[in-house]
């Protein structure tokens, strides 16, 4: 029996506090969307209760559905580019040449800068007057005359995805290198032998082995792409005119700009929804490929 | 062999290409304000700490934002090493009822939105008087990254030998004496590793600061950054010095601990 409780104490205080700190708030948040609340009933908890009212007005907001579907665009392209762009790099830095360690590592830079200030630097290369993109691009005769890439409602979320692409290389890349670098050698040797093509290999065999990995990235930086927030916060603020609203900056723009705390609350628990079935895909997915001991 | 020094080459060509962004904020940061819209060249025609003595002589509180963010980063990798360190360790070993169940949970929760928490969490920290306090955003922070690094650290307990821990049961070792001078000491890669995620992840954390700490001399260097906008208008070369500055303590703790980050990010994702 002691020994029991042994083992639990372990455990024990780390549980106890996520359920506390995340659970709890959690839970919360659920009750939060089903009451009116403003600015004075927030704190006390006094707030009369009004059953679906506020998910009615999410969903009858065209606001949200215009950025429900910015939100997909946004992942879609980060995903696909990202993970391209993840693969072929980790391909190569999967190659054996003198000091391919030391600049997989160093890429992770990208990753581990704070995005404020990714964010930041990002605004300033494009910048529409100064930007050393704008005068890249008129330079080499790409373009006639400068873009405010970030003041246009046509290219603002094209440049914050660009943004946020260049933010999630590094962690496409490592992942996907872990996964080659699980591929034995020796699996290639038959082909070799039957002189196969390297586009081949790539096809019959990287691919179908890479598999497991690829789909546990895309699900990971699905559901890490869906909440991101930071990068719009400081790039656009979700403007101009909402061209780069998202689903996760709206929801926190209703409570704590517009102090809409309700509506904040039911529209984050939707998000959450939409986020909770692709976390459920993940766990499934790593619970098969790596059976827990 | 000069087939593969021609790999090396190109690699560096990538490896430049993709951190230009890091480069072009250190370059912006040395030219002369005069300079930063006229010098379009990639490489500075001139170079000076002009921007950076603007942000430490200014009347902006640099070295208090740092001060706000360094203990912040301490205070959520101390606490997610006291915490995880030993939730791990049962994770991976004892034979808990249940303990599939946790490991769920625990991948579970990693995943949750911090925007979606906020709000819950900003009620439940100003009825406990946690608003406006550093101790409150350390608290927020480790639900963002606790359950990351008892994902990273299960993996490093289960790669260890088991009939280290059998050696000392049968000694008659508690299992908390046992842990603390045989089984921590032989994680201590992957410690490192927890240590140095907590710190960058903290160190970065934006969006928690930004809900609680409302006080000006409670914020953090990624809040401070917001606020120089709108003293200094958009002064770009004080802005990249600035950007430079707060990111060299991250800079530092990845050189130090780069050989462990790769691995520890791909254990605590995939395996």
């Amino acid at each position: 029996m002691k020994k029991r409780f042994e083992n639990y104490s372990f455990v024990l205080p780390a549980i106890v506090f996520l359920m506390i700190f995340l659970l709890y708030p959690f839970a919360f948040n659920i009750y939060l969307s089903f009451r009116d609340i403003n600015i004075g009933n927030l704190v006390q908890g006094d707030s009369p209760f009004i059953g679906l009212e506020n998910y009615k007005t999410i969903l009858s907001e065209p606001l949200f559905y215009k950025s429900l579907t910015q939100t997909v665009i946004f992942t879609f392209f980060t995903l696909v580019v990202s993970t391209s762009i993840g693969f072929l790099l980790a391909s190569y830095f999967n190659k054996a040449f003198p000091g391919n360690k030391w600049m997989r590592s160093i890429m992770l830079l990208g990753w581990m800068t704070p995005i404020i200030i990714v964010g930041t630097i990002f605004k300033w290369m494009l910048d529409g007057k100064y930007g050393i993109v704008n005068n890249m691009l008129v330079n080499i005769g790409l373009m006639n005359s400068p873009i405010n890439w970030l003041s246009d409602i046509d290219t603002a979320l094209f440049a914050v995805t660009v943004t946020n692409i260049w933010l999630s290389i590094p962690f496409s890349m490592i992942i996907l290198l872990s996964g080659l670098q699980g591929i034995p050698t020796y699996v290639y040797e038959p082909a070799t032998i039957d002189g196969a093509s390297r586009w081949q290999k790539f096809r019959y065999i990287t691919l179908p082995l890479m598999t497991p990995t690829i789909s546990i990235l895309l699900i990971l930086g699905l559901i890490y792409t869906f909440k991101v927030f930071d990068v719009i916060y400081i790039m656009t603020a979700g403007g101009p005119a909402n061209s780069t609203q998202v689903v996760s900056y709206l929801a926190y723009e209703l409570s704590f700009n517009l102090f809409r705390f309700g509506e904040g609350a039911a529209l984050s628990n939707l998000a959450l929804f939409i986020i909770a079935f692709f976390a459920i895909l993940y766990v499934r997915k790593v619970q098969k490929e790596s059976v827990v001991h | 062999m000069r087939k593969k020094w021609a790999l090396s080459l190109f690699g560096l060509i990538i490896v430049a290409v993709y951190l230009f962004p890091i480069y072009w904020m250190v370059a912006t940061s040395l030219k002369p304000t005069s300079a930063i819209f006229s010098d379009i060249n990639i490489i500075p025609a001139q170079i000076t700490l002009e921007s950076y003595q603007n942000i430490l002589t200014q009347n902006y509180p640099f070295l208090t934002y740092m001060k706000n963010s360094l203990i912040i980063s301490v205070g959520v990798t101390v606490g997610n090493l006291l915490l995880g360190a030993p939730a791990a360790y049962a994770l991976a070993r004892t034979r808990i009822t249940g303990y599939v169940w946790l490991i769920m949970f625990i991948l579970i929760v990693q995943m949750f939105p911090s925007n979606m928490l906020a709000l819950p969490l900003y009620t439940i920290f100003s009825k406990l008087g946690l608003i406006n306090s550093l101790f409150g955003v350390i608290l927020a922070d480790m639900t963002l990254t606790l359950p990351f690094v008892i994902l990273i650290l299960r993996t490093s307990y289960l790669n260890i030998p088991v009939d280290l821990e059998d050696a000392a049961s049968i000694d008659g070792c508690g299992k908390w004496r046992a842990f603390y001078s045989i089984i921590l000491p032989l994680v201590r890669p992957g410690l490192l590793t927890c240590a140095a995620f907590s710190f960058i992840l903290s160190w970065g954390e934006f969006l928690y600061a930004l809900t609680f700490l409302k006080q000006n001399d409670m914020w953090t260097i990624t809040l401070g950054m917001r606020q120089f906008v709108g003293q200094f208008g958009t002064n770009w070369g004080s802005m990249m010095a600035l950007s430079a500055l707060s990111s060299l303590p991250i800079i530092i703790i990845f050189m130090a601990t780069q050989k462990y980050i790769a691995g520890g990010l791909s254990s605590g994702a995939v395996k």
